[in-house]
Parts: C-alpha cells; sequence; structure tokens
C-alpha cells in the first residue's frame, strides 16, 4: 500500500537525518538560553565502557547536542501550554510577556537558617555596628495569587523574620516596589526604578544626601533576554536594560577581589563587555562576585557600609555611593562567612544586609 | 538503553535498522544478535555475561532433552535448567531480602550482597526457561542453530522489560520471517504511539505524582491525584514500552502477542488480569497454575493454586513484602470473586462494577509502590480522611489544575474510545482517505514533540526496568 511505503521512507528519512546531522555537526559549548555549559562528547574509553558510564556520558551529551536542541526545547514549552494548558513549563509561569519562576512553598527551616545566620555574622563582625536588614521581594510578590498562581506565604514569612530578627532594624521595602519595576524576563529589578527604595533606605538608615538631586545619564541596552527568557523556552519579548551613570559614579575606584592581581581588569561600576555575555545584568558591578568594594574619592564623609547581598544589590549599590566613602559588597554565596574577617575591616562601618526572597527561601546557597 | 532516548532513536536505531535491512537475508539474525548484545551492553556491561550464560545453559539442556526425550535424563535436564535459570535470578534478586528476613527473624547478622539487579533478568530469564519448558513438553520445537536461540533470547526489542514472549510465538519467525512495508509502517505507528503513551503521557504523570509526594502541605485530594496519577502513570509506561517493543518487533519480521487490553475498563478484578501484562499472567497459568492442577480438584485446592500463583506474581515484581502483599491483596480478591463477589458484581450497574476495579487497582498500586509499609498506611490514611488533613488547598488546585488536560488525555487514553473512532473511519472511504493522508503527518509530528520533550527533560526513567 502506497501510505505503507510513505510511512516506512519518511520515517527512515526522519531518523537518519536528524542522526547524520547529529553526528556531522560540531558540538556546542554553552546555552546562552539556560546559562550552562553544555555536555560534550567524550572519547570512548574502555574503563567507562565497562562501567556503564560512558552510557550514561552519552546520553546526556546527545541530548544536550541534539541539532535545532533550542527549537525543539521551544516546541516542548508550547506543546505544554497550547496543548496540555500546563501553567507552568519547567517551573517558569508566563503571564502575559512577563515570565515568573514558582518559588513555592515557603520553607521555614530556610528562613531560620537564614535568619541565624545572619545572627551570626553580626556577632562575629558587628556587634557595636547600626545592623540593617531589608528583604527584596521577588516579583511574585506583586501578582495575584489564584488557580493558576502559587506563590510562597509572604505573609508568614514576614512575620517570621519580623519575629527572628527583632534586634536588627527591619527596613520594609515591600510597599517601595512594583511588578513594573522588575523585567518581564529576568527576576531582576531594574535600576531605573529604584528610585521609592533608595528613598526608604535614606530614611531608615539616616543618610544625609539628597538623592533626588542627583542627575543621572541613562545607557541602554536591548534587546535583554533575561534568566528567565531562555527558562522558558518560549519567544517572549526582551527587555530594555538600563544603567544609570552619574558625574560621581565615574570617579568611583571598583575593587574585584576576583581580579585582583590582574592590572587589565579595572571595570568600573560598570563593566560593559558583560552586555554581550551570556547575562547580561552582569554589566552592574561584574555580576556575581564574592567581594567588592566601592571608594568614592568625591566623597565628604568618611562613612562607610558593608552589604550582605545577593545579585539585586548590584544594581541598586552604585545609587547609594554618593553618600558613602567606600561601600563593601560580599556574597556569602560564594565566600564564606567565617573567613570574611579576614578581607575586611568591619571598623564601625553601618551593616545592611539586603537580601531577596528568592534567597531567603533557599539559604541553603549560603555559606 | 531506553528506547525513549535520544540515544535510542537517534543513534542506535538508525545505524541497527539500516544494518539490518542492508545485509542479506541469512545475516539478519547475527545483526539482530550483534544488536541485541551490544543494546544490552550498553546499559548493563558487567551483566552481560550473565545473559549469554543463561542463553548457553538453555541451548545445551534443550539439547539433552531432545536427545533423550522419553527418558529420566529429558526430565533431569529441565529440572537442571529451570533451577539454573531460577538461581541465578534468585541470586541477583532476592538474596538480600531473604538476609534480610533471616537476620530479622534469627536476629543474625549475615552481611547484606547489595547485588545491582541485571536489567531485565526477571523478564529474559521467564523467556528461557518457557523455551525449555515448550521443548520438553513437545510444544515447541527445539532450536538447534545457537544463532536462532540466542537472537531470541536477547532479542533487543523486548529484552528488558517484555512482553514476555515465549519461543513458541515466534519460532517459525526466527527462522524463516518476511519483511515488508506493510509490517514496518505497522510497526511505526506502534513505535511512535507507544513512545508518545511513554513520553508525553507516562513522564507527566510521574512528575505529577513526584509533586504529590514531595508536597509540604498534603491534602486529602493530593493524596487521591497521587494514587491515581501513579495508575495512569504505571499503565502508559508499560504498556507504551510493549508498543514499542511489539511496533520494533513488526519491523524486523516478528509477531509479538499483544500485552495490554484496555484493562481500566475492566468489570471484575478477574478481568483486569486478563487485560494487564498478559505476557506475565499467561506464563503463571501455562506454567504454574495449570500444572498445579489449576481449577480441578476441590475449591481448596483451587483456591490453594490461586494464592500461590498470586504470591509469585507479587515476588515476581519486586523483592520486598510490599509486592508480596500486593500479590496476595489480588490473589484474595480473585478468590473473593471466584467465591461470591462476582455474582454480587453481576448485579449491580455497570458504573458500579468500573468504579469497584479502578478503585481496587488504585488502592493496590498503593501498595505495589511503597516498599515501607508505613508510607502505604499513611497513604491510605491519606485518602481516607485518617490524617485529618484539609481535603484540598491552593497547591492542590494549581497542580490539578495544571495537570488536568494530562489527566483527561491520559484517562481518554486509556479506553478503546480512539482506537474505535479510527477503526470505524477506516470503514469510511472518505474518512479513510483523511486517515491515510495525515496519518503519517501525524506520526511525524509526534516523534517531533516526542523529541522536544526527550531534549528538554532528563526525567525520563521506565518504572518496569528494574522488575
Amino acid at each position: 500500500m502506497m501510505k505503507n511505503k510513505f510511512t516506512t521512507f519518511i520515517f527512515m528519512g526522519f531518523l537518519l537525518i536528524f542522526s547524520i546531522l547529529n553526528i556531522v555537526l560540531p558540538p556546542t559549548e554553552i546555552s546562552l538560553s539556560e546559562r550552562r555549559r553544555l555536555h560534550l562528547f567524550s572519547d570512548l574509553e574502555i574503563r567507562e565502557l565497562l562501567t556503564g558510564d560512558f552510557l550514561e556520558d552519552f546520553d546526556q551529551a546527545a541530548l544536550d547536542q541534539f541539532f535545532l536542541r533550542e527549537q525543539f526545547r521551544r516546541l516542548k514549552a508550547i506543546i505544554d501550554g497550547k496543548l496540555f494548558h500546563k501553567t507552568d513549563n519547567n517551573d517558569i509561569i508566563v503571564i502575559g510577556d512577563s515570565a515568573y519562576k514558582l518559588d513555592y512553598p515557603l520553607n521555614t527551616e530556610s528562613v531560620t537558617r537564614f535568619t541565624e545566620l545572619l545572627h551570626t555574622i553580626t556577632a562575629l563582625y558587628a556587634q557595636d555596628n547600626p545592623v540593617y536588614f531589608a528583604m527584596i521581594p521577588d516579583k511574585n510578590y506583586y501578582v495575584d495569587p489564584g488557580p493558576d498562581f502559587l506563590t510562597m506565604d509572604y505573609e508568614k514569612l514576614e512575620q517570621l523574620l519580623a519575629e527572628q530578627l527583632e534586634d536588627i532594624t527591619i527596613i520594609d521595602l515591600t510597599d517601595t516596589l512594583s511588578l513594573d519595576d522588575y523585567y518581564h524576563t529576568d527576576p531582576h529589578w531594574k535600576q531605573e526604578n529604584l528610585d521609592m527604595v533608595v528613598a526608604r533606605l535614606q530614611e531608615a538608615m539616616g543618610m544625609e544626601t539628597d538623592f533626588s538631586q542627583i542627575a543621572y545619564k541613562a545607557e541602554q541596552y536591548a534587546p535583554f533576554y533575561g534568566a528567565y527568557y531562555g527558562q522558558s523556552a518560549l519567544n517572549l519579548a526582551a527587555d530594555t536594560l538600563t544603567y544609570r551613570i552619574s558625574e560621581v559614579m565615574k570617579d568611583v575606584i571598583v575593587t574585584n577581589f576576583e581580579y585582583r592581581g590582574d592590572p587589565d581588569k579595572a571595570p568600573g561600576v560598570y563593566e560593559t563587555d558583560k552586555l554581550d555575555s551570556m547575562d547580561s545584568y552582569d554589566v552592574f558591578l561584574s555580576g556575581s562576585t564574592p567581594l567588592i568594594t566601592l571608594e568614592n574619592p568625591n566623597s565628604t564623609t568618611d562613612k562607610e557600609l558593608v552589604i550582605f547581598r545577593d545579585s539585586f544589590a548590584s544594581s541598586l549599590t552604585p545609587l547609594l555611593i554618593e553618600e558613602y566613602q567606600k561601600i563593601t559588597l560580599i556574597d556569602i554565596r560564594y565566600v564564606s562567612h567565617e573567613i570574611i574577617g579576614d578581607y575586611v575591616d568591619f571598623g564601625d562601618s553601618e551593616i545592611l544586609f539586603l537580601y531577596s526572597t528568592l534567597v531567603i527561601n533557599h539559604s541553603e546557597i549560603l555559606k | 538503553m531506553l528506547f525513549s532516548s535520544i540515544s535510542f532513536l537517534y543513534y542506535f536505531l538508525p545505524i541497527v535498522l539500516v544494518a539490518y535491512f542492508a545485509v542479506p537475508y541469512r545475516w539478519k539474525n547475527l545483526v539482530l544478535l550483534l544488536s541485541s548484545l551490544g543494546f544490552y551492553f550498553f546499559g548493563e556491561p558487567q551483566y552481560t555475561i550473565i545473559l549469554i550464560f543463561s542463553t548457553i545453559v538453555d541451548y545445551t539442556h534443550s539439547l539433552v532433552i531432545e536427545k533423550k526425550r522419553g527418558q529420566p535424563a529429558a526430565k533431569a535436564a529441565l529440572i537442571s535448567s529451570i533451577v539454573l535459570n531460577l538461581s541465578i535470578l534468585g541470586f541477583f534478586k532476592y538474596a538480600d531480602f531473604f538476609i534480610r528476613n533471616i537476620n530479622a527473624v534469627f536476629s543474625t547478622d549475615f552481611p547484606l550482597l547489595h547485588l545491582s539487579l541485571p536489567l531485565g533478568i526477571s523478564f529474559f530469564t521467564f523467556q528461557t526457561m518457557s523455551y525449555t519448558i515448550d521443548v520438553y513438553r513437545n510444544e515447541a520445537s527445539i532450536q538447534r542453530n545457537p544463532l536462532g536461540l540466542a537472537t531470541y533470547i536477547t532479542l533487543f526489542p523486548q529484552l528488558v522489560a517484555g512482553p514476555i514472549v515465549r519461543y513458541r510465538t515466534v519460532a517459525n519467525e526466527i527462522n524463516d520471517r518476511t519483511h515488508s512495508f506493510d509490517l514496518f509502517a505497522y510497526g511505526v505507528r506502534r513505535f511512535a504511539i507507544g513512545l508518545a503513551k511513554k513520553v508525553l503521557i507516562a513522564n507527566q504523570l510521574g512528575e505529577l505524582y513526584q509533586i504529590t509526594l514531595q508536597t509540604d502541605n498534603p491534602t486529602v485530594l493530593f493524596y487521591w491525584i497521587g494514587a491515581i496519577a501513579f495508575s495512569l502513570q504505571i499503565y502508559f509506561d508499560f504498556s507504551g514500552y510493549s508498543d514499542m517493543a511489539i511496533g520494533l518487533g513488526r519491523i524486523f519480521g516478528f509477531h509479538f502477542l499483544e500485552n495490554f487490553n484496555y484493562p481500566y475498563i475492566s468489570k471484575s478484578v478477574s478481568e483486569f488480569w486478563r487485560r494487564w501484562h498478559i505476557s506475565l499472567g499467561t506464563w503463571f497459568k501455562d506454567y504454574l497454575y495449570i500444572p498445579l492442577g489449576g481449577n480441578r480438584g476441590s475449591t481448596l485446592i483451587w483456591f490453594r493454586n490461586i494464592f500461590i500463583v498470586w504470591f509469585l506474581t507479587g515476588f515476581w515484581h519486586g523483592a520486598n513484602w510490599n509486592f508480596i502483599f500486593w500479590g496476595l491483596y489480588f490473589g484474595i480478591l480473585l478468590i473473593l470473586e471466584k467465591a461470591i463477589l462476582q455474582r454480587i458484581l453481576n448485579r449491580l450497574p455497570k458504573l458500579v462494577q468500573h468504579a469497584y476495579v479502578i478503585l481496587i487497582v488504585v488502592l493496590g498500586f498503593v501498595i505495589f509502590n511503597n516498599e515501607d509499609l508505613g508510607v502505604i498506611v499513611q497513604t491510605f490514611q491519606g485518602m481516607f480522611g485518617g490524617l485529618h488533613l484539609p481535603f484540598a488547598n491552593a497547591e492542590t488546585i494549581y497542580y490539578l489544575r495544571s495537570y488536568a488536560v494530562v489527566i483527561l488525555i491520559a484517562v481518554i487514553g486509556a479506553t478503546p474510545l480512539m482506537n474505535n473512532l479510527v477503526h470505524r473511519g477506516t470503514k469510511d472511504r472518505v474518512a479513510e482517505k483523511w486517515i491515510n493522508f495525515f496519518e503519517p503527518i501525524f506520526l511525524i509530528a509526534l516523534l517531533l514533540i516526542v523529541t522536544g520533550y526527550l531534549v528538554d527533560s532528563s526525567f525520563n526513567p521506565f518504572l518496569y526496568f528494574r522488575f
């Protein structure tokens, strides 16, 4: 029968075309959309063959190196949404043009571990310093929960933090932000929308600078595809990334302790080379790094600030530099809090713990 | 190697298909044998020797049986073959179970062996035993060509997860089989549909089941969703694998028997087991139940036979007490049905009969799926309100909403509705033309979508691989 011949040839053709393309095309080393290194085919070794490890590695590489991999991931995301009507794909929920990551439920043990860590750090380094804590709500905070959306119990989170951080001054940022202040395709907040956040910090921490009088020049980068863009695998509209430059910022001396010893690395407040990297958000203070300092030679005060932080602080900190002679940023996701005293002199610095709910709910990543 | 892996679909299978159809007919069994050994070796290199040993045992013993037919030596050879096969299975699968229980009963401290279970050992052991027994009973002709027997035992489409293909089913085709576009296309259809059942339905139900297990906020509804999701998952997983095996077999010219026949439409537990894992049920019936006497003799003997068969059916599925309880649970229900329940069921509306089977099966899979007896009790408590949980919460509603279509497709797919529609369509000339036109497109679309899911996901274990 003609149909059976056709089915046979089309099936064989389909398998063979993809097989041959998979074999002959050069390997891809990095997935930009997923921001990770892809598995590569390894050489055949007898020992690995005999232990079964070879097939395991081969399976991983075959998945990662598949021809049109991104398009196939997109096809899956579309079928998940349009055919199966699933509310999320790989925990990414898309509403309109915005992507959100499911972070559910509230992990109370994580919150307790987090607050205990803050107490430990305070006891170690900042017994006599003014200490502040500000929770950065992730953007799910501002989405109305319903049958198609699931959010952690933020009310309980705030209650737990208030109970467990009684001896630390808590700064409430929740009413200074709204959904519009976050990128559509990324978890982070937009630097250009942080005026109210800065004002709230100024008020709570007694800063003397009138931030509203600072003139910024706004530089823009587009298209900016955030972290959730790749994870969603869908063709979401890109964001525009804006970073603000003031006259004072131009003179700020930035020391990234990961770059020490490399005279060519003097990135400044904004490392614009990073705009075209895997994560354009790394333009702010060079992205993830354990320890970085900003020194303001134009400062009229000798005030210093130490911020224990996650990535949200990278875009906020430049906006605070006018107030301080020095700001030190410590990211204990990448360096243990136990050894940070070897590198940082806390003196009489103000201490700000600035963490997003995403980290507070997964505090196992803090060292 | 999993059928539903990129490695199999886009590396192993095309190479084997090209090699198989490129060589002259007399070499086809050799290509199949080498492919099958390679298939097994890549997944389980250290145990390939067991597969080869098992083949040699059955080949040599069957020769003795044939040569000494009618003499005590033939029976001795049969017993020797069965003992050797069951010893291998017992050693690798059940040694630690017995050691654990001996230690528990006699307060001894024998160390556990911690052996990993050779892939598909339960399946290929039963297959090889069926060959020797059939030869002894003169129900199958002996395979004198070692290549032919090895091809049958190692045949990769059904090697690691069934169906349990008995030698007599494919005896003629091992020696002489035909290949055609009709067979190939039928095989492609079955394979693609099985693959979609596994990847698009079973894996997603597996995700849902895992979510219900991992929740910090369980509800009564979540316990039920978990139990139902698993019951559907295991059906689509295993029947999908059987479809793929049958489809691949057909491509290579073999006709394997069906392993599933819409078990969830059954109206009694007896009927369910005539429709679920048919090859295993038939194996136990022919090689254990009937030799024990079947339903001949007194009612007590009959029930004893059912009890033994279901004890061993449960034990075959896994070396743990929950599998034994699961087997006995069905054994007792079957005895009850035969004694009294079936007569009562017959008087009830069909809907009630279906609901009875679904409930029994879903509860049964709770036993099947939890090796910890405490978890089984807790799950039952959760399902029936014994844990004083809320009926539902936001998380339950979210995931029920998210997986509603998958569950709905699974429920419809577990019935013959779609199959009947297509079958009816083929009787109408216009509809048949449309079906013929769209079928290849549909199959390729399925393959593309499945590939998308495989590429995107690393969650892809086959549930039946370790049995």
